[in-house]
């Protein structure tokens, strides 16, 4: 009977407790991100995080936005969908401006459906397709779309005389949906897919990956896995004398990588949306800060994390006030160019979904670094 | 008396908690009834019937992942309730009856690698759960033409169905049914010996279970409104037994308990930013060593020193 008693009294105080949390101040302009700093997102969330941190510093030492300083919020997902539905829920009570995050598309996905309920702009960093095929009004990218990306890799493989390719993916929703459509892509392009190896999360062992990949005698092998397990790929590739040309698109010859793998990264191409190394001096000048405040390489999510937010500036400051309507409104259909708003390192436009385009890179790593080989222009524009 | 007033004020505490809860608290607190129910299931199997289940979360994602399909399907929530329970308990059936040949940790292996076969269906039969993609915009219920669309209606529903459970639970309890399962937990030598047909009903304990799981499924897919296959993994059957252990096995509102610490603890913790699943996991640590018997020992520990 006691012990009833304690439970319910012990139950109803930790209810209480678990759900009074802090009250934000006034005058400041609130964004909540909402990512990924633990669980299997940890290395993207991580630096998405870092890069929303350096340009919140920089905006507020300028005098923020408007003339409001931004106070930011970081929330941990766990990598969960259930937990970033909860945090997405929980940000949208405290009423903040703009929302940020999530990156995996799982988690996307169930908070985009909290953004458009509580109608607040919602900028992320997940690739998934179909995270803007839903009509969401409120949901934006800050990277390409697989959909965008995977036709300039398979125009790359096509041009290089490719024939057959070996893909090597991660069963979860970014591996899968990457899989799926540069199959597509490669299949109008007459190139034939000699082996569709699937890999874990988290997977610490690739011999048998690679072991089937050499089998199938591919022209090449397509790696499209999460940064610690493209590091682990490219090891294991080297480590069992694979020859043939490997390529992947923006993960595989990402910084990160480069740096996890070292040397036997080398030699890896690929298609890169955002690399710290491009030829061009703003996104070259934020690697330098980044390094400079962080004493690391900032990868794609770094500069997704550092963008999205000068997006939230540069679109306020072209409506003049804080309305969310207006906002999602605004940034829908808009061409941000980077004289203009330096903080958006590149050119970029929006379209009436919520995906963006802009220039993009072929690259080779060399050396231990990332060395851009070709520049695409914006697709439309080629 | 006191003990029904207790219950009663506890009751009347979490219908009326909503009211000055957010979204948020109210989304914690939903949550916190679906584990409650999946819980209160796997405690029938490791409290009372003393065997080890690491497989709870598997049954949780048959439970929701046909749920999700039913609903998307048109079929009405009462029917999918129940028919999601049944499949849960008739797979629990199909698994104990092979599996509970062997006992403890023997089986806490033999349900491990059932929830990794649950999770990899659900991950690559892509035409029947959506992969890795999930399943997308699953209806809140729909129950009589009134839907249960706002969430302070869904946690009323979510509420009553989980006393709902409860007291079902407490009834098995104290039926024979309910002495037998204590009887095989504590001497199931003895137990055997004055004709209780252990294999029978320690199958029983665990397909119950399994269908307790499959009613949270239904409710947690309807809740998040999206399911893909992380939530169903073996780790978050490792949760199910850590809020089982946490709140005190075999103790009827040991599950209750547990589930705040596993849900809503991280949760409350979160003021300790980058740290606060560090914390947690101390927190847990520290638990297990002072209370191995769960927070519900905590009342005969005190009395026990003094």
């Amino acid at each position: 009977m006691t012990t009833r008693r304690t439970a319910l009294t012990l139950g109803a105080a930790l209810v209480t407790a678990a759900l009074s949390y802090p009250a934000m101040a006034a005058d400041t302009v609130k964004i909540i991100d909402n990512v990924e700093l633990s669980g299997t997102g940890v290395t993207s969330g991580s630096m998405w995080q870092k890069g929303v941190d350096l340009a919140v510093k920089e905006i507020n030492a300028a005098g923020g936005i408007l003339g409001r300083q931004i106070a930011i919020t970081h929330q941990d997902n766990q990598s969960q969908a259930q937990i970033a539905k909860a945090v997405a829920t929980r940000a949208a009570d405290e009423d903040p401006y703009v929302m940020l995050g999530p990156i995996f598309s799982g988690d996307v996905n169930v908070a985009m459906s909290v953004a458009a309920e509580s109608e607040i702009p919602m900028i992320m960093g997940g690739e998934a397709v179909n995270l803007t095929t839903q009509g969401n009004q409120y949901v934006f990218r800050t990277s390409f779309s697989q959909a965008n990306a995977m036709p300039k890799v398979a125009a790359y493989l096509a041009k290089a005389g490719i024939k057959s390719v070996a893909i090597v993916w991660v069963a979860n929703d970014f591996g899968k949906g990457g899989r799926d459509t540069i199959i597509s892509e490669l299949g109008k392009r007459g190139i034939k897919v000699a082996a569709d190896i699937s890999t874990e999360p988290g997977q610490m062992d690739f011999t048998a990956a690679v072991v089937n990949a050499a089998k199938s005698n591919a022209d090449a092998l397509f790696a499209y896995t999460n940064e610690e397990e493209s590091a682990r790929l490219l090891i294991a590739l080297r480590k069992l004398g694979y020859t043939k040309p490997i390529y992947g698109e923006t993960v595989l010859t990402s910084q990160r990588v480069i740096e996890l793998a070292g040397g036997a990264a080398n030699g890896a191409k690929g298609h890169v949306g955002l690399s710290v190394d491009a030829p061009n001096p703003l996104v070259q000048e934020f690697g330098r800060k980044f390094k400079a405040a962080y004493g690391m390489n900032s990868d794609h999510n770094g500069i997704k994390g550092y963008t999205a937010v000068y997006i939230v500036k540069a679109i306020t400051e072209r409506i003049g006030k804080f309305d969310r309507k207006a906002f999602a409104k605004a940034l829908h259909g808009a061409t941000l160019l980077a004289k203009d708003y330096p903080g958006v390192l590149m050119d970029v436009t929006y379209d009436d979904k919520g995906d963006l385009n802009r220039e993009s890179y072929l690259v080779e790593v060399k050396d231990g670094k990332q060395v851009i080989t070709e520049v695409l222009p914006p697709l439309g524009k080629q | 008396m006191t003990r029904w007033l207790a219950l009663a004020a506890g009751v009347a505490a979490l219908v009326a908690l909503p009211a000055g809860l957010k979204g948020y608290g109210v989304y914690l607190l939903s949550l916190w009834c679906v584990y409650v129910i999946a819980g209160m299931g796997l405690n029938l199997t490791v409290g009372y019937a003393g065997q080890i289940s690491l497989g709870q979360a598997g049954f949780l994602g048959i439970g929701a992942y046909s749920a999700a399909i039913l609903l998307q399907a048109g079929v009405p929530f009462l029917a999918v309730l129940p028919a999601s329970a049944l499949l849960c308990f008739v797979v629990g059936l199909l698994l104990g009856f092979p599996a509970l040949r062997v006992q403890h940790h023997y089986l806490a292996f033999a349900t491990l690698g059932f929830n990794m076969l649950v999770f990899l269906v659900a991950r690559n039969e892509q035409w029947l759960t959506g992969g890795t993609f999930g399943l997308n915009n699953i209806p809140r219920p729909m129950i009589l033409g009134w839907r249960f669309a706002n969430r302070v209606d869904f946690y009323h529903l979510l509420l009553a169905a989980m006393l709902a459970m409860a007291a079902l639970m407490a009834w098995l309890l104290r039926s024979p049914w309910g002495r037998a399962f204590a009887a095989l937990r504590d001497n199931p030598i003895r137990a055997e010996s004055v004709g209780i047909d252990t294999t029978f009903y320690t199958l029983m304990a665990f397909a119950i279970g399994a269908a307790y799981a499959g009613v949270a499924g239904v409710f947690f897919a309807c809740l998040v409104g999206f399911i893909d296959p992380a939530p169903f993994g073996v780790s978050i059957s490792l949760s199910m037994l850590l809020m089982v252990i946490a709140g005190g096995a075999g103790r009827f509102f040991g599950p209750a308990l547990g589930a705040v610490v596993v849900v809503l603890l991280p949760e409350w913790l979160r003021f300790a930013q980058d740290w606060y699943l560090a914390i947690f996991g101390f927190a847990i640590v520290a638990m297990m060593v002072w209370l191995p018997g769960g927070l519900l020992s905590l009342p005969d520990r005190v009395r026990g020193r003094a």
